[in-house]
């Protein structure tokens, strides 16, 4: 088990041969990423194996997948892509907005909670063991006609005031959904920030909006990256808010989805959808973390 | 017997209904009562100590399982719930099917035949289908009666808010000229391509399962023309929004109909099946290729269609049954609801559907709708 | 949503006033106040629709969404389901195994990616994120063809043994557990990213054990991004309906089974009451730990509260 022994260096310098125990240090670390290669193996790579040929071939006479190699999904997914853009704007401002409400909740329970930290992060999870479902017609319930919605309408005097079926309610329902997802990558990553070092760089006389800057925001990085990505991919499959809070009025590559795989039992025109979804979605990250990284140190840059 | 149903069905209500036998015990005093007579039981081969139910949520009488488990000594009655016959058709394509009997809309039937899923039922293990009514036999869906068992038939029509709804509103023309006009932006149109296909089709004259380009592209055109006078598109919740008098008139199924007008706010609900004509569903029970329990399941099938256990089927969910001799057994109020049993008039005009998903001018048009609602 | 504005307001507050030490304190309180008033919010935010699905959970009737008087009944329907029950009970065995084993294996390949070359992190990175990619029915189809097919090739094979590869709780935690790894590994590795070495590096130079300096260092430093994992995989696991549709079995169903498809015959308050009583029991379990916490705590001579020794180790 000489596990963290070597973590530190390796990620750094390679050679440093006097560090016990180096011999099994290849086995152990051949066994530590073992099961989680399995999984990725067997239940990622096989089934998308499955979704790529499905892609290639032809809906059955009673749906379902039949054998052939042919490109017509392909042609046939590129050519409504409208769906696409909506998803990709409402996943954008969805990720947005969780980033504004999650850094300064995160950096309160991280920095300033005290000894309550624990309880405090139980009680974000607590209201997600309620089925999705029945949270989400509470939604419905609080902006609807009978209370928010009526309660706006009068103060403002418009009447007939609806919040339920726009792109409004949508995003509520979406940061409602998602918050933990950023919340808890931003926790990990400022929890282990130094107060110290923030006091330091208030004696050194920088202001708050430089220390934010320079300390606070460097360190919430990773966590700022790590959950956008955790909201804003999942996002882009979504179909359920927008049923439900959208009253189906905004139609997403997620529903698009749907409908092809569940009302048509086109298996293969739902998987070139899919494959076309995953590799843009694909490069669109690598962008991503290659932008980022370029402006940060690349020892940094092995760290996602 | 009678009397006792009707005192514990009232109102109306299968929920109520459920948690006054469930809760009082009352529930046994029917069970004594109801026990005896019926036909002869599955016939032939040991039954099995247990049976796995896929089906709708809420879909069988509790009590009539406890008779079931109790008369013939099933242990282990797994009853597992779907939510949508896609999924149901989506699970078996995939290869799963570790279930004895399924409870999918007859629609689904062929494809699910054909695909090799369904087991042909030995009609002499299941005397009591002599109860059927013969509507409900030789259907499109399985000509020969040898793989699907009726259980439940309704209709796709409009339901609304009466006091809401001023203008007269019997047919599809008036409710697309009503959708159009005074109601736009206040009506619900049920998630599910085949009911929605419904209106356009039926209102222009065609059959409902038409698949003649040029029929179809008048009903887009139609459609189209609904899509930005709807509120939403809502399989789920539309009873609510007709509650909460956010819509007035949904396109739709009968099924919040019951619950609607036991409240005193909105006992003004109501139903109508549009002129032109409309679809009739129909749910059926279907032994599956390699059900693991087949005599417990034969057993079931037979046992479910008892008269007096069907009469409380009916009495349970509020759906009309095909078993004629049940009908002596269920609440007069529902059997007189022109909601839940249509009359000859209606009947005579329904049209059941048929599984058209493989037509691409239909998805095609389908999608644009659901893209172009509300906007 | 206020955020960033905070430190840019009060910059202004503190340079103009000087930084004596008085007004520099009110400035931290301000600060502090801003910070607990958005935590406050958020909470409420993540409250306010439990708080609905309690009150409707007494609701006379059977819609979901309108209020027509109080009643009781959905309480005695959801205890004397057994329906419930049982999804109730497969709920939880699925969402405890499927968080237990992927933060222990997601913990495992994050701390083994620190020590392979950049060549396999990348061909890592590449699987965790299509494994968030790939849209859930499109996972959860394929998966279920691909159970299915391994199931017909094996089950011949093993007839002779008496065993017969099934849908099941093990196929839905195989299927749970994958997206719920890439969430650990993501949660710990951008923790171990920042992770400070000198400890491990005077750790050693102390002469301690590998083992002991896991123990001792690395775990409590790791242990927050490692709850955090468990919690999450737990929660979405417990909430998951796309991919437990499809690959459940006899009697493995799930309540978001139950919940989804109870929703097409009707939504009735019985869900509700469901919703309320696991949310009372959570909050008796914590209510409890918190009170054992503390009494321990006390016992030993230690401060109360020390629920956040769960989560958050002070380093």
């Amino acid at each position: 088990m000489t596990t963290i022994a070597e973590t530190a260096p390796a990620a750094q310098e390679p050679s440093e041969p006097k560090e016990p125990g180096r011999w099994k240090g290849g086995l152990l670390t051949f066994l530590l990423i073992l099961p989680a290669s399995f999984w990725y193996f067997v239940l990622l790579l096989v089934p998308l194996a499955i979704v790529v040929i499905f892609s290639f071939g032809t809906r059955a006479p009673n749906g379902g997948y039949a054998p052939d190699f042919t490109f017509k999904n392909y042609i046939d997914a590129i050519q409504a892509p409208d769906p696409f853009f909506v998803s990709l704007r409402l996943a954008f401002l969805g990720t947005l907005l969780c980033v504004f409400v999650g850094l300064p909740f995160a950096y309160f329970l991280a920095t300033r909670a005290g000894n309550r930290k624990g309880l405090l992060i139980l009680l974000i999870v607590i209201p997600f063991w309620t089925s999705f479902l029945i949270r989400a017609y509470a939604w419905l319930t609080i902006l609807g006609p009978r209370f928010l919605a009526d309660w706006i309408g009068s103060i403002t005097g418009i009447e007939d005031f609806r919040i339920l079926g726009s792109e409004a309610a949508i995003l509520v329902g979406i940061v409602y959904g998602y918050l933990p997802l950023m919340i808890f990558p931003l926790f990990v990553s400022l929890e282990r920030m130094d107060r110290s070092l923030v006091e330091a760089s208030k004696d050194l006389g920088a202001g708050r909006w430089a220390t934010f800057r320079q300390i606070t925001f460097p360190i919430a990085l990773p966590g700022i990256i790590t959950g956008s990505i955790l909201v804003f991919i999942p996002l882009m499959g979504e179909y359920v808010i927008p049923a439900i809070l959208g009253y189906g009025r905004v139609y997403l590559v997620g529903n698009a989805l749907v409908t092809d795989f569940l009302d048509a039992r086109n298996w293969p025109g739902g998987s070139a959808q899919a494959v076309g979804l995953i590799l843009v979605m694909f490069l669109t990250i690598t962008f991503y973390m290659w932008t980022l990284n370029r402006g940060r140190k690349t020892r940094q840059m092995n760290v996602l | 017997m009678d009397d006792l149903n009707r005192l514990l069905s009232k109102p109306v209500n299968r929920r109520s209904f459920l948690a006054a036998a469930g809760l009082t015990g009352a529930g046994a005093v029917l069970a004594a009562c109801s026990s005896d007579g019926g036909g002869g039981g599955g016939g032939g081969g040991d039954v099995e100590d247990a049976l796995y139910v896929y089906n709708w949520s809420d879909y069988i009488n509790p009590d009539n399982i406890d008779k079931f488990k109790e008369e013939f000594g099933v242990n282990e009655f797994v009853y597992d719930i779907f939510a949508n016959n896609e999924e149901l058709l989506a699970k078996l394509q995939g290869g799963a099917s570790a279930y004895d009997i399924a409870c999918p809309t007859a629609e689904y039937v062929p494809a699910m035949r054909e695909g090799g899923f369904l087991q042909k039922l030995d009609l002499a293990r299941l005397p009591n289908l002599q109860y059927i009514n013969d509507t409900f036999k030789g259907l499109a869906w399985d000509p020969t009666d040898e793989y699907q068992v009726p259980k439940d038939y309704g209709t796709t029509g409009l339901l609304y808010r009466s006091k809401l709804v001023t203008e007269p509103l019997t047919s599809w023309k008036e409710f697309f000229e009503l959708a159009k006009g005074p109601h736009s932006g206040k009506i619900v149109v049920v998630d599910s391509m085949g009911d929605v296909f419904t209106f356009p089709l039926k209102m222009l004259g065609y059959s409902l399962n038409s698949l003649d380009p040029d029929e179809l592209e008048e009903a887009r055109q139609i459609l189209l023309e609904l899509a930005p006078h709807v509120l939403a598109l809502d399989s789920d919740l539309y009873g609510d929004k007709l509650a909460s008098e956010e819509a007035t008139i949904a396109l739709a199924w009968t099924g919040p109909l019951v619950e609607l007008r036991a409240s005193e706010e909105t006992a003004d609900a109501a139903w109508v099946n549009p002129s032109e004509g409309t679809l009739f569903w129909l749910d059926v029970w279907c032994m599956l290729a390699d059900a693991p329990h087949p005599n417990a399941s034969y057993a079931f099938l037979d046992f479910i269609h008892r008269p007096e256990i069907q009469g409380d089927e009916t009495n349970y969910n509020g759906y009309a049954t095909p078993n004629d001799a049940a009908k002596d057994f269920v609440d007069p109020e529902i059997l007189a609801d022109p909601a839940i049993f249509p009359s000859e008039e209606v009947i005579a005009k329904l049209e059941g559907a048929e599984d058209t998903s493989s037509n691409n001018q239909r998805i095609e048009i389908w999608e644009e709708f659901k893209s172009k609602v509300g906007s | 949503m206020s955020s960033p504005a905070i430190p840019a307001e009060t910059t202004v507050a503190a340079s103009g006033q000087g930084r004596t030490r008085g007004s520099r304190f009110d400035v931290d309180r301000l600060v502090d106040l801003g910070f607990r008033g958005q935590a406050t919010l958020v909470y409420l935010f993540l409250y306010l629709p439990i708080l609905v699905v309690v009150i409707f959970s007494f609701n006379a009737n059977s819609l979901a969404t309108i209020w027509t008087g109080f009643d009781m009944k959905w309480y005695g329907v959801a205890l004397s389901d057994p329906v419930v029950h049982r999804a109730l009970q497969n709920s939880f065995i699925v969402a405890i195994f499927t968080a237990t084993i992927a933060t222990t294996i997601g913990t495992m390949a994050a701390l083994g990616l620190q020590r392979v070359p950049r060549g396999i992190r990348v061909v890592y990175d590449a699987l965790t994120y299509v494994s968030i990619i790939i849209p859930e029915i499109v996972i959860a189809l394929a998966t279920l063809v691909f159970f299915a097919q391994t199931f017909d090739l094996l089950n011949p094979i093993l007839s002779g043994t008496g065993v017969k590869l099934n849908f099941g709780h093990p196929t839905i935690i195989a299927a749970h557990v994958l997206f719920n790894l890439s969430l650990v590994l993501l949660l710990v590795r951008a923790r171990l990213s920042g992770m400070d070495r000198t400890q491990v590096e005077a750790s050693y130079d102390l002469y301690a054990t590998p083992w002991r300096t896991f123990r001792q260092v690395t775990l409590p430093a790791l242990l927050p991004a490692i709850v955090a994992g468990f919690l999450l995989a737990f929660t979405f696991s417990f909430d998951d309906y796309v991919i437990t549709s499809f690959v459940s079995g006899p009697g493995s169903s799930t309540l978001p089974l139950f919940i989804f498809g109870q929703i097409k015959r009707g939504v009735t308050p019985e869900t509700n009451a469901v919703a309320t009583m696991i949310l009372l029991f959570t909050i008796g379990i914590l209510l409890f730990g918190q009170l054992l916490l503390a009494w321990t705590a006390r016992r030993r001579g230690g401060s109360g509260d020390s629920m956040a020794a769960i989560v958050a180790q002070q380093r």
